[in-house]
């Protein structure tokens, strides 16, 4: 007899497991299928000398090199960036830096603002209560009062505090009238419970043995249980099964088998490469998988005389600058971008280029790594991508995975207005830089490795023939199939996307608990 | 496997600089450099290759020529040597009597990051005070 479900969640990351929280309610069963394993963060490589090989294996950001159990191959021979994806119970959190923006309200508007992309079916306002619940869960760090962006309720711990370099940065942004403010992060600066405070090693990357930075394990899978959430690890959902305009079920394969469940509701949160992945072959509309949008990212380093151990602090959530994020079309650009400053890395990260080119080997190398070692800054310029016409997850006509799935193509070229932003930020980063100190600056034009933000590829919308999905995630045509991840996004701002999708997922668990007729009573 | 030539390689590739950093072939670093290539995709035949491509004489070369020979197989295949140079790097950082170095010249303590982490003074809000004085910044929205 096939086992049922109420409700079928596949991907235990960022959206799936707040996703499961939000929804569980007594009596339904709610199953989370993951491909990955949980990860014992107590145990994180910053506990052992060689922590920063794990960062070129087992905690490689491209799952083409890391080439885990669990890991898919993406074809990226077509693309400008490469993919950054993380395969475990907390997904890509268990692998990231924790800065936590939200969007601006102008995020939601680019249409109606300044006539590019499309306005989103919902705005900024309708998403605050749920930004503000998940705040609360993650345990954001940061400071109210921001002129960059709306009031907003007081996070839940103070800002995480600067280091000597980001400093000194600070006061080259107040030299230059820019603005800047201390990071949103998901990371505790304060101790609770069983989370203890940030104590600033550095590489938030490989896990927190501290709990301090959160991922979307640490903050909601104790929880989703505690609601009768059930977790299912090393479960690769290879299908779903479609009757008569609804879906009937999935099929999955782990350890012991391939297995079919069926399911009342079904939601994707596998990142846009996974859901794509799923959608593919299930549903036949001519927008799946086009207009992806990425965050084009550009380094730009800073080298200071003197040493500002510039290796201490969480490495990507000390402070940024929106000066530059709205329009201003004398920029030559629509839209905007971030400066986000990055710390100093170890030592062998160091050498290996950091955020760009390898030291030099040879008789160079030993003075260069000296020069550069604890006295470097950087800061990243995040450009809010419009959706281009040629950018697109498709799927290899041949290629297959070892579940027979097919392999994913990434097929992205950074547009025109993207590249202007990026010459432009780059100089304004720089000077950013310069008036902070830096003697010396250096320029990686564009990160190769900064696929980490996949969105668009589904997007929401009221329409069914220019959107995949309605406002809340439900995939237009198939009653009971949402899409909770950033493929439901219609911009990318500039921005990191994991609280905006975090709330649209407790949003859309919110929006199908009251249409299944199951109210549970604390709302956002 | 045991690479004769890999010292060589290695003291050409980081040499030191004869006072504070210890050259990496000297200090014994070849049998962990061979292992962490082998430990990386098309490591260990990125190492065979480009030691393969060295002259027999190349350990006894004076460190100039060794050089320019070293650029010259880099060029042939950047990213043959690439691996070969991470392998060498990898090795080098993480050994314990160079992270000593490290610590001394640096103040990078030769530990891992955790359990103690580093300390930090806590935020000052004082600083934002120019921020705040200018006002927003960010575009309001009508609501439908």
């Amino acid at each position: 007899m096939t086992e049922s479900a109420d409700i079928a969640i596949v991907g235990a990351g960022a959206a799936g497991l707040a996703f499961a929280w939000k929804v569980a309610a007594p009596g339904l069963k709610v199953v989370v299928l993951e491909a990955g394993q949980p990860v014992d963060q107590r145990r994180a490589p910053s506990l052992d000398r060689d922590w920063e090989l794990a960062l070129q294996t087992r905690y490689n950001a491209n799952p083409n090199i890391r080439q885990g159990p669990a890991d898919y191959p993406v074809d990226d021979s077509d693309s400008d960036i490469r993919p950054a994806i993380f395969s475990a119970v907390g997904g890509s959190t268990v692998r990231w830096g924790a800065h936590f923006p939200r969007f601006r309200p102008s995020d939601f508007r680019t249409a109606s603002l300044d006539g590019v992309g499309r306005d989103w079916p919902i705005s900024y306002a309708d998403l605050a209560p749920w930004y503000d619940l998940n705040d609360r869960m993650m345990a954001t760090a940061g400071l109210a009062g921001d002129p960059g962006n709306p009031p907003r309720a007081p996070r839940p711990c103070p800002p995480l505090p600067l280091c000597p370099a980001t400093r000194r940065l600070a006061k080259g942004f107040d030299r230059l009238g820019w603005h800047w403010w201390p990071s949103d992060a998901a990371i505790r600066s304060t101790a609770d419970g069983a989370r203890a405070a940030c104590n600033n090693c550095g590489p938030c990357g490989v896990g927190c043995p501290r709990h301090a930075r959160a991922s979307a394990d640490i903050a909601y899978l104790d929880a989703a249980r505690a609601r009768g959430v059930e977790v299912r690890a090393g479960a690769t959902v290879t299908g779903l099964t479609v009757k008569g305009g609804a879906v009937t079920g999935l099929r999955y394969a782990d350890a012991g088998g391939a297995h079919d469940l069926a399911c009342a509701e079904v939601v994707l949160a596998g990142n846009a490469l996974g859901t794509a992945r799923l959608l593919h072959g299930t549903l036949d509309h001519p927008l799946l998988g086009k207009g992806l949008m990425m965050h084009p990212t550009a380094i730009v380093t800073g080298l200071f005389e003197d040493d500002l151990k510039s290796w201490r602090g969480p490495f990507a959530a000390s402070l940024v600058s929106q000066e530059f994020y709205e329009t201003d079309t004398a920029r030559g650009f629509t839209r905007g971008f971030q400066m986000q400053a990055l710390r100093g890395q170890g030592p062998l990260t160091t050498a290996l280029g950091g955020y760009g080119l390898p030291l030099a080997w040879g008789r160079a190398h030993a003075p260069a790594f000296t020069q550069g070692f604890g006295r470097s800054l950087s800061l990243t310029v995040t450009c809010d991508d419009l959706a281009e016409d040629g950018n697109r997850i498709e799927m290899h006509p041949t290629r297959r995975d070892r579940h027979g799935l097919p392999v994913p193509r990434l097929i992205y070229r950074v547009g025109e207005n993207s590249l202007k932003m990026l010459a432009y930020g780059m100089a304004r980063a720089g000077e950013a830089l310069c008036a902070a100190g830096a003697g010396q600056i250096t320029v990686n034009p564009l990160s190769r490795n900064a696929g980490f933000h996949l969105m668009g590829t589904a997007r929401m919308g009221t329409d069914a023939a220019k959107s995949l999905a309605d406002p809340h995630g439900r995939v237009h045509g198939l009653v009971n199939l949402s899409v909770v991840d950033a493929s439901v996004f219609v911009t990318a701002a500039a921005v990191n996307p994991t609280p905006t999708l975090q709330a649209i997922a407790l949003r859309s668990a919110d929006a199908m608990q009251a249409r299944l007729g199951l109210v549970r009573k604390e709302t956002a | 496997m045991t690479y004769p030539l890999l010292p060589a390689l290695l003291d050409t590739l980081l040499p030191g600089d004869g006072a504070d950093w210890p050259a990496a072939g000297a200090h014994g670093v070849a049998a962990r450099m061979d292992d962490l290539a082998a430990g990386a995709p098309g490591g260990s035949e990125a190492l065979a290759a480009v030691l393969e491509a060295l002259p027999a004489d190349f350990e006894s070369r004076p460190p100039e020529d060794r050089e320019t020979l070293l650029r010259r197989i880099d060029a042939d295949d950047p990213d043959r040597f690439a691996r070969v140079v991470t392998a060498a790097y990898n090795a080098y950082y993480t050994d314990p009597a160079v992270r000593d170095v490290i610590e001394r010249l640096t103040g990078y303590e030769n530990r891992p990051p955790q359990p103690l982490g580093y300390d930090l003074p806590p935020f000052d809000e004082s600083l934002l005070d120019a921020v705040k004085a200018r006002g927003p910044i960010w575009r309001a929205v009508p609501e439908e």
